[in-house]
């Protein structure tokens, strides 16, 4: 067994070798494509956590009318709370509003002068569980909050929640559309190359045939080197990624100012790179089977 | 060992190769195939070791039916056989001794006793000099030697040899055949196809007549010639069969 495998794996290497500029060329074609593949995972990981950090800050503003009385207040409140989409609720008097609103403006402070009273309400701030945050869920809970007494108004940025959905959305679908071209490109590469690989080989093909060779010991050194081809593809794109996200993006400010606000969720992680490179060997694996299974029709 | 019933075999619609084609070849029996271009003797050997299926008819190999043997059984049906070519077959880039050591390998044969087996045939095809030589440097007789040591790595039970002096020089042929003579002498059975009958003249053994596909005439050819195998080499017959006692070279 242990020989068996020794065999497949040291054919697959010296093929490769053999393979030459067309093996280099088909693992650099795979690696063009898992960078844009990489590219996607990259894009699609960030935003993400970008819209994973802004659902965490995200909050439901309910002001309140100036003449609600403390009861009233006492009573919304309550309700409030009790609502299951609701993860935490803050308070907010007329003068914290204030001081907050004056606090935003340090340095204008001329714009608030002949402001008169204090024009800002006392306002609930919610904190809205995971759950309770999609577009539909805050329309509802935004409706139910206007109607309850005392509330002068509800606001969220809910336009800012549908485009980052939407975005999220055809992010995901984009990606899951080139990657599935790309995907298949690359299986279609290695299945090229491998081709080649097993013309070059036709003779020794044969031989084994007549001998006795089973298609599976046949087939298994050229299984091994497309897995090879796609693997090393996958580890390239991986290797030229890390490079241009440490020292080409930053540079160009292109990812740090968008997302590290939200908190930079790194480079892939661990079991990202290695799906990407097992998802090479994959379609490495397979483009070579396509090709092998069309010669050895016996 | 071979039994043919019945068997045709047509291409595309209407070339014949082989019609009604009734065969029978005993165990360590050595058969020339006989005839012209296109007669057929390719492809009736190719039907026996399962590279083609007959349109019809039956084919018993060692008591199995080859027509109805699934797929994935024919690798082990054609390690019970021995094929040499014309041509050879020889892979340019391995030295004689790959080009054997190959079969070792493929049929899981342990390295020892693969080296050993590799050894043995080199021995018997003459050519132990020549071990570590490309096969591209070798005259065409030897390079059909060593083609008919790899057919026997595996121990067969049949050898079978399409024109395998067709491209050798009368003499070599005739180097080629005593060899496979010797072959059947330690009990393979062996048929070889042959447009060159001379050779079956000179083997003395039975001929099998085909033309057109179809077999006009079977009998034994005058004038055997002497075999390299002599009575005592014939009794202890180890250096082929290396051990191996159950199974004929």
């Amino acid at each position: 067994m242990l020989e068996k495998l020794k065999h497949v794996f040291a054919h697959a290497l010296i093929n490769l070798v053999r393979a030459g500029w067309g093996g280099l060329a088909s693992i650099a074609t795979i690696g063009v494509s898992f960078v844009i593949i990489g590219i996607f995972l990259l894009l699609i990981l960030h935003f993400n956590a970008l819209v994973a950090e802004w659902k965490e800050q995200f909050q439901v503003s309910v002001f309140l009318d100036d003449k609600i009385t403390p009861t009233q207040l006492e009573i919304l409140g309550k309700r409030i709370q009790n609502e299951t989409a609701i993860k935490a609720i803050t308070f907010t008097t007329k003068e914290e509003a204030l001081a907050n609103f004056r606090r935003e403006l340090r340095g204008q402070e001329s714009l608030l002068e002949g402001l008169g009273d204090n024009p800002l309400p006392a306002s609930f701030q919610l904190k809205i569980r995971e759950g309770y945050q999609s577009p539909d869920a805050l329309r509802r809970l935004s409706a139910f909050l206007s109607r309850l007494e005392g509330v002068e108004d509800v606001q969220y940025g809910q336009d800012w929640i549908e485009r980052i959905s939407n975005a999220a959305r055809i992010m995901k679908i984009l990606g899951m559309m080139i990657g599935s071209v790309l995907t298949l490109g690359s299986a279609m590469i290695v299945s090229n190359t491998i081709r080649l690989a097993v013309y070059a080989r036709a003779a020794e093909v044969e031989i084994m045939r007549l001998v006795g060779a089973t298609k599976a010991y046949i087939r298994a050194p050229f299984v091994v080197e497309g897995m090879l081809q796609g693997g090393l593809g996958a580890l390239l794109a991986l290797g030229l990624l890390f490079a241009a996200y440490r020292f080409v993006a930053p540079t160009f400010n292109l990812a740090s100012p968008i997302f590290q606000a939200a908190g930079d969720p790194g480079f892939l992680e661990s079991s990202m790179m290695a799906g990407l490179v097992g998802g090479g060997a994959v379609i490495g694996a397979l483009g070579s089977l396509m090709a092998v299974r069309r010669f050895l029709k016996m | 060992m071979i039994q043919m019933f019945h068997v045709y075999k047509t291409f595309g619609n209407d070339l014949e190769a082989l019609v009604d084609v009734n065969l029978h070849i005993r165990k360590g029996e050595f058969v020339f195939l006989a005839g012209s271009s296109g007669a057929g003797k390719s492809t009736l050997l190719r039907l026996i070791f399962r590279d083609e299926l007959p349109t019809s008819g039956q084919i018993l190999v060692n008591g199995r039916n080859i027509v109805r043997m699934k797929p994935r059984a024919v690798p082990h049906l054609r390690r019970t056989l021995g094929i040499v070519f014309q041509d050879f077959k020889l892979l340019r880039d391995r030295s004689v001794e790959e080009n054997l050591a190959l079969v070792a390998r493929v049929v899981g044969m342990p390295t020892v006793e693969g080296q050993r087996r590799v050894a043995q045939l080199l021995k018997l095809a003459g050519l132990t000099h020549r071990a570590e030589t490309p096969p591209y440097k070798l005259s065409g007789g030897e390079q059909q030697r060593v083609a008919i040591a790899r057919a026997l790595m595996n121990y067969p039970l049949i050898l079978l040899a399409d024109e395998p002096t067709g491209n050798l020089d009368p003499e070599l042929a005739t180097d080629v055949t005593r060899l496979l003579l010797e072959i059947n002498a330690h009990g393979t059975t062996v048929l070889v196809a042959t447009h060159d009958l001379k050779l079956a003249k000179e083997a003395g053994r039975r001929t099998v007549f085909l033309k057109q596909g179809r077999i006009v005439e079977e009998r034994r050819l005058e004038a055997p010639f002497k075999t390299t195998l002599d009575a005592k080499e014939r009794d202890s017959d180890e250096n082929i069969r290396g051990g191996v006692a159950h199974t004929p070279c």
